[in-house]
């Protein structure tokens, strides 16, 4: 069967180099997104496994951070912080490569 | 002009009828002071006069301009536009009452509700702005060349506009209840004339340039009062999201405002404030993934990203809305943890209206909780007037401007829509007389079938060349099938699906997203040999537009083939 060659485009494998800029940017958010989203409950987890009743009790949840049981200021306000700085995050580094990367393929350079 | 000037007052009665004849009432509402109160309904008559008022100064006659506000909205307004569409009823109210029910186990839907930003936004925010149509059926239907896949996706939209608006209505319901001491019921025909008359009037550009004024009323009137409880607490009141912290862990040793409570309610706030007292881990992390994958798939925050002017835009305004809603949730816990300083003991009859009766039970003014109430309202109406854009856009423009009537003119389309939008919100009304949950279940609920049909699509659509048709309709029937099971389970009583169980109606997307990744995959790869030659050469030219790969030919207008019209 001949048919015209299909446009390629996998998460995994860009296949351009303005795709590879833009996934490479994606996935270090990514990355840090779990980190964020899945490590802390994972963390808090882990510790508060000793605990007989159940409840999750650890030193995370003992420990007090600006007047708040840690457990609780991570989530309610750490984990939020982090995803606002994320997409700053994310912003800086697409003006820086793949911006960066457009303007040199304006240039002429192909 | 005159026909719908008909049309609107014909609604209107008709509401005004059913309120009248309304007979059942919330249980919620008697857990707060009853009665008319003058003070907080002067507040929101004022605010509804300014909505409706910028509602007519904003007419529209085209149909695009009905769907998506024309294209020149910078990132701060959209920021506060993408904010205002998403702080409904069920941030305002619905999270305060799940904080003060669940404890620490409640943040999972603040967490869920903010870090689906991030995902929306790596994934899929800048490509869909490169397509620059404008719905997400549309999107859809165009990559895999499919009115099957238009219409389930077009279907889904509706299915997530009934459930999302029926959680609304009853946070409307329950404030017009609480301001005009009316029941239950007759208050969600009262909120429902207000939506209904606002939305035929004004279609979305008048939608768009009111969301900024709605989102300033809004998180001025769910901050200030803040400050106020948060000194009646014994707070110094300079920054009361970081001064509750203290409130906090002396709650956790049983001091409240009622003074030392005993042991066992000591025990059982305890218990809400430690992590797995409310739920357990498998549970929490369901929850949160739902939440995110759910606001990465939601039809209605995606259609924000037409508005803007260039992909720049669309990726700022992610960051400005992100935080701008931020600033309400992390408000929301110190309303949860005030309730429970002043109301410890409160249980689910109380919980969605804690927002109000934390204040009453301070003792602060009516006036300030009537500001509150009337952002609260505010908030709930933003929302669903763009959620049934969204709803009848996707009746309209996708149904049967393109699949049923490809002929027909734009007018026509848009006496469709309007028609639509009347029909849906009388389902909604419907559906929010006997709500199934607390408003953020319901609203998790319309998360998860996002999720489980709209982000896997979407995100495989973008992202994966070899995903097609087949592949498409066989993802998403699953994924909206097992959603639907599981909330019918839920309203069943089915062990298996309702907060506990192992499919949780509210956070089935643990388990149902990646199977429905996966099905689309293997489905896709397996019936590539049946794929027609236009379906793949169209969706070759839609990956070439929204990836800036060079070919990409614009069979509409064949012109301006730069790619990088940025």
């Amino acid at each position: 069967m001949a048919s015209p060659k299909r446009v390629d485009v996998n998460f995994f494998a860009p296949s351009t180099a303005s795709m590879k800029a833009e996934v490479s940017v994606a996935r270090i958010i990514i990355i840090f997104w779990a980190l964020l989203s899945y490590g802390i409950p994972t963390l808090i987890w882990v510790t508060g496994l000793a605990d007989p009743n159940g409840l999750g009790e650890s030193f995370i949840t003992q420990t007090r951070f600006l007047g708040f049981p840690l457990h609780y200021w991570l989530v309610a306000q750490g984990c939020t912080i982090g995803y606002i700085l994320l997409c700053k995050l994310y912003c800086t580094l697409w003006d820086r490569k793949v911006i960066h990367h457009h303007s040199k393929r304006f240039g002429g350079d192909r | 002009m005159s026909r719908y000037l008909g049309t609107l007052i014909l609604t209107l009665s008709l509401l005004l009828i059913g309120s009248s004849c309304a007979l059942a009432a919330g249980e919620e509402i008697y857990q707060v002071e009853q009665g008319f109160k003058l003070v907080p309904a002067l507040i929101m008559v004022a605010l509804l006069c300014v909505y409706i008022g910028v509602g007519f100064l904003s007419k529209v006659t085209s149909t695009s301009g009905y769907w998506v506000a024309s294209q020149g909205i910078g990132k701060l307004g959209n920021g506060a536009a993408i904010a205002s569409d998403w702080m409904s009823a069920a941030s305002f109210m619905g999270v305060a009452g799940l904080l003060y029910l669940k404890g620490w186990f409640g943040l999972g839907y603040i967490i869920g509700w903010t870090g689906g930003y991030v995902l929306l936004l790596c994934l899929i925010a800048a490509q869909i702005r490169r397509f620059g149509k404008y719905t997400i059926p549309e999107f859809l239907g165009d990559r895999y060349n499919s009115h099957g896949v238009r219409l389930i996706a077009a279907s889904v939209t509706i299915i997530i506009a009934i459930t999302y608006s029926t959680a609304q209505f009853k946070g409307i319901g329950l404030i017009c209840g609480w301001i005009f001491g009316m029941n239950y019921t007759s208050s969600v025909f009262f909120g429902a004339g207000v939506v209904c008359a606002y939305m035929l009037i004004s279609g979305m550009a008048g939608v768009t340039r009111n969301q900024q004024i709605q989102y300033a009323v809004l998180i001025s009137a769910f901050l200030l009062p803040l400050w106020f409880l948060i000194r009646k607490a014994g707070g110094t009141g300079i920054l009361p999201q970081l001064d509750y912290g203290k409130i906090l862990s002396d709650l956790m040793e049983g001091k409240t405002a009622v003074g030392q409570v005993d042991v066992d309610t000591t025990y059982m706030i305890r218990q809400a404030y430690l992590p797995w007292g409310k739920g357990n881990f498998y549970h929490f992390l369901a929850l949160v993934f739902t939440l995110m994958v759910g606001t990465a798939g939601l039809p209605h925050i995606m259609i924000r990203f037409y508005t803007v002017k260039n992909e720049d835009v669309a990726r700022k305004s992610v960051l400005w809305g992100l935080f701008f809603i931020s600033l309400l949730y992390w408000s929301s816990p110190v309303y949860a943890a005030m309730g429970k300083f002043w109301y410890p003991t409160g249980g689910k009859a109380v919980a969605d209206v804690i927002i109000l009766s934390a204040p009453e039970r301070a003792g602060l003014g009516s006036a300030f909780i009537g500001y509150l109430a009337s952002g609260a309202l505010a908030a709930g109406l933003s929302t669903v007037a763009g959620l049934l854009v969204a709803g009848a856009s996707a009746i309209a423009h996708d149904w049967y401007a393109t699949v049923f009537k490809p002929d027909c003119s734009d007018r026509e389309a848009l006496t469709v829509g309007r028609a639509f939008t009347t029909g849906l919100c009388f389902v909604v009304i419907l559906t929010a007389l006997n709500p199934p949950a607390l408003i953020a279940q319901i609203v998790a609920m319309a998360f998860a079938i996002a999720g489980n049909t709209i982000f896997p699509v979407v995100v495989l659509g973008i992202w994966y060349s070899k995903s097609n048709k087949y592949g498409a309709l066989a993802g998403m029937s699953f994924g909206l099938g097992m959603t639907l099971l599981a909330m019918f389970g839920w309203i069943a009583d089915i062990p298996m699906f309702a907060a506990e169980g192992i499919l949780p109606a509210t956070s089935s997307a643990l388990i149902v997203c990646p199977l429905s990744f996966l099905i689309n995959i293997i489905v896709s790869n397996v019936m590539a040999d049946k794929l027609d030659e236009e379906s793949a050469s169209r969706s070759d030219n839609l990956l070439r537009k929204i990836h800036n790969l060079p070919g990409y030919v614009d069979d509409e207008k064949n012109a301006n083939k730069n790619a990088f019209a940025r």
